[in-house]
């Protein structure tokens, strides 16, 4: 029983020292989930999708992103007609995400445009793409993308 | 009217609105359009004509290599929907990938692209004269935008695949807005129907 008492107490000690930890480490302003850069063979651009969540209370516009794996990286949405054809529309004002809400950057929808691969890249490799924000100190923040088959969503 | 009710009523709408179509999920193009007919340069650097299909269906695709989103994204759903078909179906489907592109598609740069999606997926590309042709024949477009300071350039193009059946006769258009699932219900209908009819003859 003592031994039982005891166990509860350590137990108790450590999710009060747990939740004191994390209540403690600063809110990320921003998160990016889910980072990935779709592989196209033949040198041809590549999309990076992710996630973006803005944590803090007042909007942040993702306005430029650059890597140096590729030569030029753009910020594009697919749009779909009426008609049924497709174009890429460069989002010239960047990509506006409003206080604590997500914006998807995803098939058929926004995407970051890479051109011109710097070097083959491989499945499954690393690749860092550096987002610019308005709105965000610092406004620079360097995202791990991994690179993904083609054939993968 | 209860929300649930509500729900209820607006399921069975769609049911109908889906019946109306004889059950595909894509829209069916059956006798609307003209039978499969072009002549174009294959990933192989060859002239072909629809012949080199060898009468079998085909799920068509008008896209370009250049295109990182929707374009890769419609081809894997497509092979995906592909391997979800009895395997004796599978090997009957041939895909073609259409690029309108060909001032960036080449031969060699058209074979690189289909064999990452696909080892039944051919690559064809033509002059602008074939390749107005045929879009046109499925009332279909292609465009440029205009070239950026380092010579790139978007092109607009149809999002739908086209499905002929094995006579080349056109079947379905399969809407960007479908999912694997039911692309693969689509296909399999379409050449499970082709194999009965092959049976009774
Ligand atoms: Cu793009």
């Amino acid at each position: 029983m003592k031994i039982l008492s005891g166990v509860v107490l350590v137990i108790a000690l450590l999710a009060g020292a747990l939740w004191w930890v994390a209540d403690m480490q600063p809110a990320e302003p921003i998160e990016i989930d889910n980072p990935r850069v779709r592989l196209v063979p033949g040198g041809a651009p590549m999309a990076g999708y992710f996630t973006l969540t803005n944590h803090t209370d007042s909007p942040v516009r993702l306005v430029s992103a650059a890597s140096e794996a590729f030569d030029h990286v753009m910020i594009h949405r697919t749009v779909v007609s009426a008609d049924g054809n497709a174009r890429m529309a460069h989002q010239d004002d960047g990509v506006l995400v409003g206080a604590g809400e997500t914006v998807e950057f995803k098939p058929k929808g926004l995407h970051l445009m890479l051109m011109r691969a710097q070097r083959e890249l491989e499945v499954g490799e690393a690749v860092e793409i550096v987002l610019g924000f308005e709105g965000l100190e610092p406004a620079e923040r360097t995202v791990v993308f991994t690179v993904v088959p083609v054939t993968s969503s | 009217m209860k929300p649930v009710r509500l729900a209820l009523t607006a399921l069975m709408l769609l049911g109908l609105s889906a019946c109306a179509d004889q059950g595909w999920n894509g829209k069916s193009i059956e006798g609307l359009m003209p039978e499969l007919e072009f002549e174009l340069t294959a990933e192989t650097g060859e002239t072909v004509t629809e012949s080199v299909f060898a009468g079998r269906p085909v799920a068509m695709y008008f896209g370009f290599t250049h295109c990182p989103d929707i374009c890769p994204t419609t081809l894997a759903r497509l092979v995906a929907a592909v391997r979800r078909l009895p395997e004796p179906l599978q090997e009957e489907l041939q895909l073609a990938f259409v690029s309108v592109d060909p001032g960036r598609d080449g031969p060699q740069q058209l074979a690189d692209y289909t064999d990452a999606f696909s080892e039944r997926m051919l690559g064809l590309t033509g002059t602008q004269r074939q390749l107005k042709a045929l879009t046109r024949r499925y009332r279909t477009t292609y465009g440029y935008e205009d070239e950026r300071a380092d010579g790139s350039y978007n092109v607009s193009h149809s999002s739908a695949i086209f499905v002929f059946d094995a006579a080349g006769e056109p079947q379905l258009m399969l809407l960007d807005s479908l999912g694997v699932a039911e692309i693969a219900a689509d296909l399999e209908k379409l050449l499970a129907e082709r194999a009965e009819n092959a049976d009774n003859a």
